[in-house]
């Protein structure tokens, strides 16, 4: 009989970088990195568990804003070029490192993965998106939603329109592409304002997370801290998250990521090896990229030593031990002390596992196997199990509160990105009264009906969390804030051309083709 | 605040029993090999400066990139013609507010207060109105701060958690008489530490609490939750670092460590082997068979370690009948 519930949560998002207009265009390396690195490794690690009769339980968010480019025809076929291309490099490279054993077999090893990538591409139809249902249809997977373009909530307190159309935009959308309704979302950036649940409730959602502080903070104090969700007045429960599991996979000092066995993210052959030579495969601009492959291991020292796959494995099994070990004490010790069974949430940003940390997902994997086959105190749970299982809970109103930089808003509100916020704000009201005026005399014709659907589409696009990120960290904030301005200018050309009834429909069509999400979208919903 | 002093100071003294959680959670002994920065010894690590790090990397640009045709982005409005201030949450001891005073309006005051005009400042009134209905008149107090006619927005520090405030923007004549342009929305602080209100059919007994508080963070120094993390937070928050997330070190400036030179240099060789036969032969380069161009030549790129390398090529016509053999050495040695 088990003590307790562990549940992992994935929090799969990239933003939406789409450009038809240009040939190739560096950003969109973000998802075909994400895709060979973390989310095909995924799915991988969820078929060979299925494979092995493994039951298992995972809650994965996958973003509308990644479900749309994992959707979008021009984007799959893009990544197939990405991924011959890889396929081709690491050829010359099983090649060009014949007389150095150590780097040969791993080119090799990534030769093998990049035609194992391009395999299960193919195998599943270009659309990774059809992988994801497929473990959700049979019961392991959880898919929860998110922001429509991960906007972050907190700061459209005084908007409370534009948090509706985050949430009900990315629930339809969902529905669209995963042929049910959404259990949980994922609150952009862990971003909750009290209140906001109430609009969750509307949508039909039944969970979200907080970050500790989230429900350590409520109102009343919560009885079981994290380790019980609670419900807000709306019935919406909330699960916080547990930051002694986070803080082991997290911390750059005791942090499994960190350890010298693994693979070093920084050194990249797109920066090592002659230029000429890799000229092919970096930015057709000249200007050096990651390509993926990478032969070091983090080392300890700058002298790195070449990645040694099987010991970078070995030390992934007993990281994966080890978190188990923790959990199953954690869970002892909350058991005999609640005298109930506790339920710790360890989110990640699915990205960190194999982009970041390569060995990431063969850790996940050994993890539920260990939890499968080695022991009976912790089981792996999805939130709605839980709360199918334990549907009585505290009421309690969570606290204001984000999982990024210090806890609350200042990643999003802070010197380098604070101006958006009074575009913004005056954009979302101007979309309020768009959908007001002409909810309210219902003869929108085609072309209104159209500008009216791409303005918010321009609006939840500039909205997205990412922007203000990237200018927080104040490097290369150039896309970011080009991508701000690009969606609130077309926005406002949008608001003036319908509010004069003279609408340049050849403009429009050319905005509805480049920022082409969410071809369902229902102006309506921003109320 | 009775009750809630005599809650904070029960927390305090039940804040150390996390050591004991410690134990547990490390009772599985993991080897960490970065073992030169002691686990103690390096208390500024934030689990929160971490994951800024590792979020950075899933946009990881190295450079901006030059695109085709530069094209000019259309400037955003520096404002939209209307009397505006409107409040956000920072954290719990921050506020955020940006406003906007129309021309029209300057230019209605000017006209009105003729020669207080000038004498008159730019305020910006927080107001307490925790628990009330805000009426303008009923706030628990206020705060002016004189924030001149060229700003925009401000951060509002000096306020409190869990409490709603309001701010408006106008004109403070030097009479005392203030002209509100504007009034914001309200905001609430979130709470810093844990409520005090315990639900009545939930009574929790506070050990029992605090002990589960106490894992809530686990060992974490940078959740928003307890008091180490709240006093690194206040330092931070006073000691002017808070626009740039990647400065962890709160070091004072006057004690500054010389930086290590980063003056480098890496040096790798490779070995280019080409050449050319018959189109419709084949090649093996080192007993491997090699692919040839349409023409006839191959070109092959080998990284080059130190040592010797025995490189044999070997052409056989396409009838079998011919074979030729040329056998490069190449050794290298760094020095």
């Amino acid at each position: 009989m088990n003590k307790g519930y562990l549940s992992i949560v994935l929090h799969g998002h990239l933003p939406y970088v789409r450009h038809p207009e240009y040939e190739d265009f560096l950003e969109e390396d973000w998802l075909y990195e994400a895709i060979t690195e973390t989310y095909i490794p995924l799915i991988h690690v969820m078929e060979r568990l299925a494979h092995d009769k493994v039951d298992f339980r995972l809650t994965l968010t996958l973003s509308p804003t990644l479900l749309s480019m994992l959707s979008d025809g021009l984007l799959q076929e893009r990544y197939l070029k990405h991924i011959n291309r890889l396929i081709e490099l690491a050829h010359k490279e099983v090649e060009r490192t014949r007389w150095q054993p150590e780097f040969n077999h791993l080119a090799s090893v990534y030769l093998v993965r990049f035609y194992e990538c391009r395999n299960t591409f193919e195998k599943y139809g270009h659309n990774l998106v059809n992988a994801f249902k497929g473990f959700q249809d049979s019961g392991k997977l959880e898919i929860i939603t998110c922001g429509a373009t991960h906007g972050f909530l907190p700061l459209m307190d005084v908007v409370k329109p534009s948090v509706r159309a985050q949430v009900k935009v990315a629930v339809s959308h969902y529905e669209r592409l995963l042929g049910r309704k959404p259990q949980g979302i994922w609150l952009p950036e862990c971003g909750y304002n009290p209140g906001d649940d109430e609009i969750l409730k509307e949508a039909g959602l039944k969970y979200f997370f907080s970050d500790a502080h989230g429900i350590l903070h409520g109102v009343p104090r919560p009885k079981y801290g994290v380790f019980a969700p609670v419900y807000c007045k709306s019935g919406v429960a909330c699960f916080a998250r547990d930051l002694e599991s986070s803080k082991q996979v997290w911390s750059s000092i005791e942090g499994y990521p960190g350890d010298y066995q693994y693979r070093e993210f920084y050194r990249d052959i797109g920066f090592d090896l002659d230029y000429e030579y890799i000229r092919p495969y970096i930015h057709p601009d000249g200007v050096r990229i990651n390509t993926g492959i990478k032969y070091y291991r983090i080392t300890g020292s700058d002298n790195k030593q070449a990645y040694v796959p099987h010991l970078a494995q070995e030390k992934a099994a007993e990281h994966a031990g080890n978190f188990m070990f923790n959990r199953q004490r954690q869970v002892e010790y909350l058991h005999d002390f609640m005298q109930k069974k506790p339920i710790i949430i360890s989110p990640y940003d699915a990205e960190l596992l194999g982009h970041w940390w390569y060995e990431g997902p063969m850790w996940l994997e050994f993890l539920i196997r260990k939890i499968h086959f080695d022991q009976d105190t912790i089981r792996l749970i999805t939130p709605s199990e839980y709360l199918y299982e334990n549907p009585r809970n505290q009421v309690v109103t969570p606290s204001m509160s984000s999982w990024g930089w210090k806890g609350y808003s200042e990643m999003w509100l802070q010197g380098p990105n604070d101006w958006v916020y009074r575009h913004l704000h005056k954009a979302s009201e101007r979309m309020t009264e768009l959908a007001k005026d002409f909810s309210r005399n219902g003869t929108t014709n085609g072309i209104v009906k159209r500008a009216l659907n791409q303005a918010l589409r321009e609006l939840l696009l500039a909205q997205s969390s990412d922007w203000g990120f990237i200018m927080g960290t104040g490097t290369h904030t150039e896309y970011a804030v080009r991508r701000t301005k690009e969606h609130l200018l077309r926005f406002t050309n949008l608001y003036e051309q319908i509010k004069s009834n003279n609408i340049d429909e050849p403009w429009l069509k050319d905005i509805e083709y480049k920022d082409n999400i969410f071809p369902e979208i229902d102006y309506r919903v921003h109320q | 605040m009775v009750l809630l002093r005599k809650i904070k100071d029960r927390l305090k003294k039940i804040i150390p029993r996390q050591k004991k959680q410690k134990k547990i959670a490390q009772a599985a002994p993991l080897k960490i090999r970065r073992g030169a920065v002691s686990r103690l010894g390096k208390k500024d690590t934030v689990l929160g400066t971490q994951e800024l790090a590792v979020g950075k990397t899933k946009f990881s640009t190295p450079a901006p990139v030059p695109r085709g045709i530069p094209r000019v982005i259309q400037e955003l409005p520096a404002g939209y013609g209307q009397d505006r201030v409107v409040l956000q949450v920072r954290d719990p001891w921050w506020l955020h507010s940006y406003w906007e005073i129309s021309g029209g309006t300057r230019d209605r005051l000017q006209r009105e207060l003729g020669d207080s005009f000038h004498s008159a400042k730019v305020v910006l009134r927080v107001y307490d109105v925790s628990h009330i209905a805000f009426d303008g008149k009923n706030a628990h107090r206020y705060f002016d701060i004189e924030v001149g006619f060229d700003s925009t927005s401000w951060y509002i520090d000096n306020v409190g958690p869990g409490r709603s405030w309001c701010v408006e923007i106008g004109l403070r004549l030097a009479s005392g008489k203030f002209i509100v342009i504007s009034r914001s929305n309200t905001v609430y602080t979130p709470l810093e530490g844990p409520s005090w209100i315990t639900d009545e059919e939930w009574m929790i007994p506070d050990e029992m609490f605090a002990r589960l508080y106490g894992m809530g963070f686990g060992f974490g120094r940078s959740s928003p939750v307890g008091k180490v993390w709240q006093e690194r937070m206040r330092r931070a928050l006073f000691s002017g670092v808070l626009a740039s997330p990647g400065m962890a070190s709160m070091s004072s400036p006057a004690k500054k460590i010389p930086k290590p030179r980063q003056f480098w240099l890496v040096v790798n060789t490779e070995l280019i082997v080409y050449g050319a036969t018959e189109p419709d032969a084949s090649v093996t380069v080192q007993g491997r068979e090699i692919k040839l161009r349409s023409d006839g030549t191959f070109t092959l790129r080998f990284a080059l370690p130190d040592g010797k390398q025995v490189i044999p090529v070997e052409a056989t016509s396409a009838d079998k009948i011919e074979t030729r053999t040329i056998t490069p050495v190449v050794t290298k040695e760094t020095k």
